[in-house]
């Protein structure tokens, strides 16, 4: 026998290493040059230094210059919790398109899919038409009332699907789709309704990384969410291959599937509700990146789940990116980053798809 | 060692009762076949068997325990379902699809390790599918992609393997061949083999035992040769059959009869004098006019013999090998007697049956309308040193009236040309299926 087992299995783990340690390469350079793009010029080797300062233990050793103080806090105040916002919300709606996509067996699947999206822009209308909540949470009422109302809409969601003690599939995507209408209808109401609170309502409608949005404090309060949404996933990636196979196959493998599908569909949830706080309803993303990535990694979720998370990632910093580049004293007005992830993200898909009709599944 | 046992099961759909009191236990080293037809819950006793579909009443029971009492992933290592047909979502390579099945014995962040490579390559190897493992399943053709779910199986380690109908939408080669893999694996590697088939010959070439199920409930069960008989089959998918011993196999052979279908009713009946396959399409084509039809003297291990038996024509027979006894010649000629019209085919005449010439000469006498089909000239035919050939032009002589074939014959009977061709069609499919049985 040519080809024995462990040179099988070799063959994979370094295949996989290798996606793996690029896709880090490729994340980090998309850091990079998303500092740089923006207003203000700084050069390269200034941001490097000034983010070696702010690095624990070795950053005392750091000695900027005048013109590197001038931009410290340019890079570590407004560009960087962007940055760090744009990661997040790209591995989160990534990872939640990867789980959405498996889970219903289909490439059309995003996050938004059984109503997520509906639900969280729901929440956001109340609290911005209403004005609910305001006195308790401040600055964090819109996002708490997104990641509420999408985490709820998609449970009664879950709770309308199900037949006796099952959830079947089509039945959650049709209930999905009626909830979300429902929803919809809501939110155009409360636009009608919003007087001189419209403009706000919309603007968050748009999904933008702006700076008014995505402070320190903003953002590291979603960290967690994603962060251990994210891992948890990684839990379920096998168990997401074999429901591939069909549900009843995942059944006679030994899958609990029942109870398999509500937690997939909550992670779903969290990582969802928990982007679209930080950054209003970017799409594309998740539609797009973990079909992306299945070409190139192909289908395991064992691979597919970190390199979606890090391609994710990268990608919305890179376009968070181009929308700072694209905005000078003369054009003042942010280009949508959505807007942004679409022509970009399409276009390279589109290329791929055309040009590799197949891949190697390893 | 391992059997399973099937405890008073009552299985529903919502408030529709699927399965009633199914009871049955097998072990190691049966291959065991569930028949019946469509709505019969075949299926829905799979789902129950492999822990899918509780059922409200009663247990399955795996050695000792019952199965929904265990972990799913310990049910998994014990037992595996092969689909009717398998659709896998996104390009999943087949030693992909073929290691998921080492699921239920890794923990959940544990990757394969080589042993696990090394069971998935001994499954491929023996399903025939380790060249295609870097092929994407989804590319694969019908056959192919069955025996890789079949690997799948394997790779699991069960020792009970549960099949829904694998073969239903292959070819009869890989219907064979996936056939021939499934009884391999219950003599060499003694699994138990529980499948649902729907073709009556392939299960009872393969199976040792046989379940028929009718309306969620057994009718019968036990060895195959017992089981598939054709009142057993009569009873369950109401159909008649005749069920044949496969003279190489000696394994029960299932052949359907189709209704008649002109149900015109003639009263007149045709008596056939026929022999070496030359009166089976006139036979088939007669009965299903509606004509009552006899024949003889026929041999017991002539073809047109067995096509009498498969359209239940009454046959006046002799012993194989034997020429006509005086015995038989009246039994014939009584049976002649009876009839309104006689007909002779071209039979080849030899010492053996020469008296059937007699008995037309007899009945052109008695003045019983008689046509002789002269397709192949009697020189030819005739095995008996011109007394044949004789007796034949006597008829003639007589007032029997000569037609150049069939087809003149039908015209005469008034039997539209439509007609005759689907039943000859499906009379020499009879005669193909009869030919094993020939003397």
């Amino acid at each position: 026998m040519e080809i024995n087992d462990k040179s099988v299995k070799l063959k994979r783990v370094s295949r996989w290493k290798t996606y793996f340690l690029l896709l880090l390469v490729l994340f980090f350079a998309s850091v990079l040059v998303s500092l740089n793009m923006g207003f203000a010029q700084i050069p390269f080797p200034d941001i490097i230094q000034i983010l070696l300062k702010h690095v624990p233990f070795i950053g005392n050793s750091v000695q900027l210059t005048p013109f590197q103080e001038n931009k410290e806090s340019i890079i570590i105040l407004v560009r960087l919790p962007r940055i760090v916002a744009g990661a997040m919300v790209g591995a989160a709606l990534a990872a939640a398109g990867t789980i959405f996509q498996g889970m219903f067996r289909n490439p059309m699947a995003d996050p938004y899919t059984t109503s997520a999206s509906s639900g969280a822009s729901l929440g956001a209308a109340v609290a911005i038409v209403l004005g609910f909540g305001v006195a308790q949470f401040g600055i964090f009422t819109i996002p708490i009332f997104a990641f509420i109302g999408c985490m709820l809409s998609v449970l009664v969601v879950y709770f309308i699907a199900r037949v006796g003690s099952r959830v079947p599939i089509s039945t959650l995507l049709l209930s999905g789709i009626a909830v979300g209408i429902f929803e919809l209808a809501i939110v155009t109401y409360l636009q009608t309704i919003a007087g001189d609170k419209l403009g706000p309502l919309t603007f968050w409608l748009i999904g933008s990384l702006s700076s008014t949005r995505t402070t320190w404090t903003g953002v590291l309060s979603m960290v967690p969410f994603i962060l251990v949404g994210i891992f948890v996933t990684y839990f379920y990636a096998r168990d997401l291959n074999i429901i591939a196979l069909g549900e009843d196959q995942a059944q006679h493998l030994g899958i609990n599937l029942e109870r398999l599908k509500l937690i997939l569909l909550i992670l779903g949830a969290v990582l969802t509700g928990a982007a679209v706080a930080v950054s209003g309803l970017i799409g594309f993303i998740g539609l797009m990146i973990p079909n992306l990535t299945r070409l190139i990694v192909g289908p395991d979720h064992r691979i597919l789940i970190p390199a979606s998370v890090i391609l994710g990632a990268s990608f919305l910093v890179l376009c968070d990116g181009v929308t700072r580049f694209l905005t000078s004293p003369s054009s003042p007005q942010e280009v949508p980053v959505g807007v942004i992830t679409a022509v970009i993200g399409v276009v390279f898909f589109l290329f791929l798809l055309r040009r590799k009709k197949r891949i190697d599944a390893f | 060692m391992v059997n399973l046992r099937i405890e008073d099961i009552d299985c529903f759909y919502e408030s529709s009762k699927i399965l009633e009191n199914v009871r049955f236990s097998v072990s190691t080293g049966v291959f065991l076949g569930i028949l019946g037809p469509n709505g019969s819950g075949k299926t829905t006793l799979l789902k129950s068997i492999s822990r899918v579909l509780k059922p409200r009443k009663g247990a399955i029971l795996l050695d000792t325990t019952d199965v929904y009492k265990m972990k799913t992933g310990d049910v998994a290592k014990q037992m595996a379902m092969v689909p009717q047909d398998s659709n896998i979502a996104f390009s999943f390579s087949v030693l992909q699809v073929v290691l998921m099945g080492r699921t239920p014995h890794l923990g959940r962040l544990q990757t394969e390790s080589q042993k696990d490579f090394a069971i998935a390559r001994r499954a491929m190897e023996y399903t025939g599918t380790w060249h295609l493992a870097d092929r994407l399943v989804n590319e694969l053709s019908g056959g192919e992609r069955q025996r890789v779910i079949i690997a799948r199986a394997l790779t699991q380690e069960p020792k009970v393997l549960l099949l829904d109908e694998p073969t239903s939408h292959l070819d009869i080669g890989n219907q064979l061949e996936i056939m021939d893999l499934l009884k391999q694996l219950c003599d060499e590697k003694k699994m138990l083999i529980v499948g649902v088939f729907h073709d009556f010959n392939l299960a009872a070439r393969y199976c040792d035992q046989i379940i028929l199920l009718k309306k969620g409930k057994i009718v019968a069960a036990g060895k195959t040769a017992e089981t598939l008989t054709g009142e057993n089959i009569k009873e369950v998918f109401g159909i008649d059959v005749i069920v044949n011993k496969h003279p190489v196999t000696d394994l029960p052979y299932v052949i359907p009869i189709s209704k008649p279908k002109d149900q015109r009713q003639r009263s007149l009946s045709v008596h056939l004098i026929c022999g070496a396959g030359t009166g089976s399409t006139l036979m088939k084509i007669l009965t299903d006019s509606g004509y009552n039809v006899t024949a003889g003297v026929l041999n017991v291990s002539d073809t047109d013999y067995a096509t009498a038996q498969y359209l239940k024509v009454p046959v006046t027979a002799e012993a194989p090998f034997s020429p006509v006894t005086e015995k038989t010649q009246e039994a014939n000629l009584a049976m002649i007697g009876k009839a309104n019209i006689l007909v002779l085919t071209s039979v080849p005449f030899g010492l053996g049956n020469l008296r059937n010439l007699e008995a037309a000469k007899e009945a052109v006498k008695i003045g019983i309308p008689t046509y002789v089909i002269d397709e192949v000239p009697i020189e030819i035919r005739d095995f008996t040193g011109g007394k044949a050939t004789a007796l034949f032009w006597e008829l003639k002589k007589l007032g029997a009236m000569f037609v150049k074939d069939q087809t003149e014959l039908l015209r005469l009977l008034n039997i539209s040309e439509e007609e005759a061709k689907l039943a000859a069609a499906e009379a020499s499919s009879v005669v193909s299926h009869l030919k094993p049985s020939e003397g």
